[in-house]
């Protein structure tokens, strides 16, 4: 995985921020999104829910899919209206309508909710630049911090097994 | 799919337990209207009549969707809101749709075209989801059958070609269809059971 903080505007991805979104944790997402202040209102479309989705996986990447198992899933769509300052319409037209899709592991309802929010602030032309810096960024460097941390340890417990050449006398 | 603009239920398990017994009270005692849950509901669609949908449909069901005769309605609005909330599958067959969504029942409906489920399996049929412009001030008609106590007289807005059809369709009983009559916010039941019994005149 790369560092985040280098990569080019380009490669901001929609898929790259929703996995960022859901691999962070819900405490560093909600404290994340409370540096930003105040956000544009948004409502449900679809109010946070919990599910299971099956997990298929095929044996080295290539052969016949099997299912792994279940895993528990939050799904939550929100709508935003796209213009915030300047418009003060009460209802949201279609055509300044974002939707924000957050789908996290777990049973936490709010964490979907965030990255929901996240999502559509992702899509949104005033939001985009802020959440990009306050948000994903923290939260990819922290899973990188996380990992490294993580490969350091089990570097320190490594063990090497060696085949001894067998003296044929 | 194209995310919709409009979202479901406000509560989605109490709104649909109360939307899911308004139908089975609607079924049971034919011919008295009851009230669904509220919902936003797409340009299209009755307020009953989504709540229904968002009720019964689901990802193993399958829905037929009636060709409209109006230009204002727009199918592809009422599609993918259906499709995101209920998940549900479109079939243009109507021999094998679980639902059927109905607009009119006025232009070449045939009750006919629908599964009317078999001698085995007579629940395997279609249920009918009908929006009417009213629940009343059409013609009268004499309904009798379980659920009703001695004869009742309902006057749904519903055409003369729809109660001949359902005269006759009901002689076929245990086969046959189940209808739903939708207008605004109240829902009434028309199982197969119940038999209209005056004749009906062709106007």
């Amino acid at each position: 995985m790369v560092n985040s903080s280098q990569l080019p505007n380009s490669v901001w991805t929609r898929s790259v921020w929703m996995a960022i979104l859901a691999k962070a944790s819900a405490e560093d997402l909600e404290a994340c999104v409370a540096t930003l202040g105040a956000l544009p209102s948004y409502r449900f479309l679809r109010s946070p829910e919990i599910g299971l989705a099956m997990v298929r996986g095929r044996a080295e990447g290539t052969g016949e899919p099997f299912n792994l198992g279940e895993m528990t899933l939050t799904r939550c769509v929100i709508q935003m209206q796209a213009m915030s300052a300047e418009s003060h319409q009460a209802s949201i037209t279609e055509s300044e309508a974002i939707a924000g899709f957050g789908y996290v592991a777990g049973r936490s309802q709010r964490h979907a909710e965030l990255a929901a929010v996240c999502d559509a602030l992702m899509q949104h032309p005033e939001w985009r630049a802020i959440v990009q810096s306050q948000v994903l960024q923290p939260l990819q460097a922290a899973a990188h911090e996380k990992r490294k941390n993580q490969a350091a340890q089990a570097e320190a417990t490594r063990v090497n097994f060696l085949t001894l050449l067998r003296g044929e006398g | 799919m194209v995310t919709p603009h409009l979202p479901g239920f406000c509560d989605p398990v109490h709104d649909a337990q109360r939307t899911f017994r308004a139908l089975l009270d609607a079924l049971a005692r034919p011919g008295i209207s009851h009230t669904t849950a509220s919902v936003t509901p797409p340009p299209g669609l009755t307020t009953s009549c989504a709540a229904a949908a968002l009720t019964l449909l689901d990802l193993e069901t399958s829905v037929w969707l009636q060709a409209h005769c109006s230009e204002d309605i727009k199918s592809a609005d009422i599609k993918s809101w259906l499709l995101f909330h209920t998940g549900c599958r479109f079939t243009d067959n109507p021999q094998q749709a679980d639902f059927a969504l109905i607009w009119t029942v006025s232009h070449g409906l045939s009750l006919q075209d629908f599964n009317w489920g078999t001698p085995e399996y007579p629940e395997a049929s279609t249920s009918l989801l009908i929006q009417c412009p009213s629940l009343h001030g059409g013609n009268a008609i004499t309904l009798q059958g379980p659920g009703i106590l001695g004869e009742m007289t309902v006057d749904v807005s519903l055409s003369h070609s729809f109660w001949q059809q359902w005269q006759q369709m009901t002689r076929h009983y245990p086969l046959g269809v189940d209808a739903w009559c939708f207008a605004d916010n109240r829902v009434m039941g028309l199982p197969r059971t119940s038999h209209c019994l005056n004749p009906i005149s062709i106007d």
